[in-house]
């Protein structure tokens, strides 16, 4: 797997120059939680709440990260390279461009997992977050939360015929899921229109996967979800592998 | 003489338009091949099926005795291919593109070796988007050279280079061919294709319309130069009047 990993280095290094993934996926959540907590402190979600409100938010703040990877940057480097003729280069050679593309995933698996342990650490040093649910679930939600929000990246990314479209198609995933599903501006103290309006988001459902496995909530409530998530992994990445554009 | 690349009766169209239309070539070990013909004569189709790139809708092609699309991984090994619009990401640096190469073959040659024999051992560490043209260019033909290739195929090779950058490429091309090196080349310029190629193939409308020695052409040709040849064979010289 040396060329794996000869390739990831290179394509860090190349992410790290860009600049963008370590705003928007390593400072934003940081930022963010920051923020939460010099607001919330450590006040409950509700009134006899066992946990804190931003207790409760933790599992959104830990997708900023995901939502940034998946839904803007992996579209626009599939892309970009396609349009670069860079996938169609890799045809010609002994390997081939789903190479570049694992290297891909993997960047902004790695993006991810950093935030989430950044978040987790800064919620705990700073503002007592203490989570109740059990670790295996929510890595297993968060994973399940990535595979899903990185198919609908591979989907846009690998279907747009070019740059221009991938890129107003990943605003329109991004920004509304970013701002909507709970990420950011957290989902309890939307108004219930707002909050019916931001389920059809998926996002929303993967955060509300989070938000139970975090805090440890009754399993029932992470059905729908769950199956939900499991669906758009499913549909979008089965079409992202059927009908990729290579260029 | 051993075959290195040989196309018979290719064949693409799409929909009714036949791009290209029974196209025949053999290449031996050691030539330099130019294939020739107007922007849309059906140039880029013919490589890119050659390369499997593209699906030809007939014909037989076989690279060094293999087909490069039911063989592409193992036939990819042995040969090299700079493309036309060259691709590659923004903000990478000269080694890591020759690294991130070298890495898809098993035998890579040393890339430091090679930039050294093309005059760019000095820019190892700079930004790729920061070459010249001409760097640039030879950059293009370093990374088709990485494989240790027994073939390269070769794309409008000096397009956008200043009279000496040509020169220097030339010089360079011309040393691998005398170590056996077997190149393919598209080129527009015909003082390259009378310095480099020991045949070419002008091709229009998806056919041959010549295919033989650089002298052949001009002796089937009223003119004496390669040029008006050229235009003669591809009919594009009565426009020039004009």
């Amino acid at each position: 797997m040396n060329k794996f990993f000869i390739t990831l280095r290179t394509q860090i290094k190349l992410s790290f120059r860009g600049m963008d993934m370590i705003i928007f996926a390593i400072c934003m959540p940081v930022v963010m939680v920051v923020l939460l907590g010099i607001i919330y402190g450590v006040k409950p979600a509700y009134d006899g709440a066992t946990y804190s409100f931003l207790e409760q938010s933790f599992g959104a703040i830990s997708t900023i990260a995901i939502c940034a990877g998946g839904v803007m940057g992996l579209p626009l480097v599939i892309s970009d390279y396609r349009q670069k003729k860079i996938l169609k280069r890799f045809q010609v050679t002994p390997s081939s461009p789903t190479l570049l593309l694992a290297a891909q995933v993997a960047i902004y698996m790695i993006y991810s997992i950093i935030a989430l342990v950044l978040v987790y650490l800064v919620s705990a040093l700073f503002f007592g977050v203490n989570l109740q649910g059990s670790l295996l679930p929510f890595l297993g939600s968060f994973l399940l939360v990535m595979l899903s929000m990185f198919s609908i990246g591979m989907l846009v990314g690998g279907l747009s015929p070019n740059m221009k479209t991938a890129s107003i198609l990943a605003s329109v995933l991004y920004f509304p899921m970013l701002i909507f599903s709970g990420a950011t501006l957290p989902y309890e103290v939307m108004p219930t229109s707002l909050q019916k309006i931001a389920d059809v988001l998926p996002l929303t459902q993967g955060i509300k996967l989070l938000k139970a496995t975090s805090l440890g909530l009754p399993v029932e409530n992470v059905l729908f979800p769950l199956i939900i998530m499991v669906i758009i992994a499913i549909i979008c990445g089965g079409i992202s592998i059927r009908f990729f554009k290579w260029e | 003489m051993q075959s290195i690349i040989q196309v018979s009766g290719l064949r693409k169209s799409y929909g009714n338009l036949h791009i290209i239309d029974g196209i025949d070539l053999s290449v031996l070990k050691g030539e330099v091949f130019g294939l020739l013909g107007a922007n849309g004569a059906g140039k880029s189709t013919t490589i890119e099926c050659i390369l499997g790139t593209r699906k030809a809708d007939e014909g037989n092609i076989s690279i060094l005795g293999m087909s490069p699309q039911k063989e592409r991984k193992k036939l990819f090994e042995q040969v090299g291919v700079q493309f036309q619009e060259t691709s590659y990401p923004d903000k990478i640096r000269v080694d890591e593109l020759c690294q991130e190469t070298g890495c898809l073959y098993k035998n890579p040659a040393n890339y430091k070796e090679l930039l050294r024999q093309f005059g760019l051992a000095e820019k190892e560490k700079s930004f790729v988007s920061e070459l010249s043209g001409g760097q640039k260019q030879r950059l293009f033909i370093i990374l088709a050279l990485i494989p240790n290739p027994q073939v390269v195929f070769l794309d409008e090779l000096t397009t956008g280079l200043d009279t000496k950058a040509r020169r220097s490429v030339w010089k360079s091309l011309k040393e691998l061919k005398e170590k056996g090196l077997t190149i393919f080349l598209t080129s527009h310029f015909m003082d390259e294709v009378e310095e480099l190629c020991d045949r070419i193939g002008i091709i229009k409308d998806g056919q041959f319309i010549f295919c033989g020695t650089v002298s052949e052409a001009i002796v089937e040709s009223p003119y004496e130069k390669l040029e008006e040849a050229y235009l003669w064979f591809t009919g594009e010289e009565v426009a020039d009047n004009e």
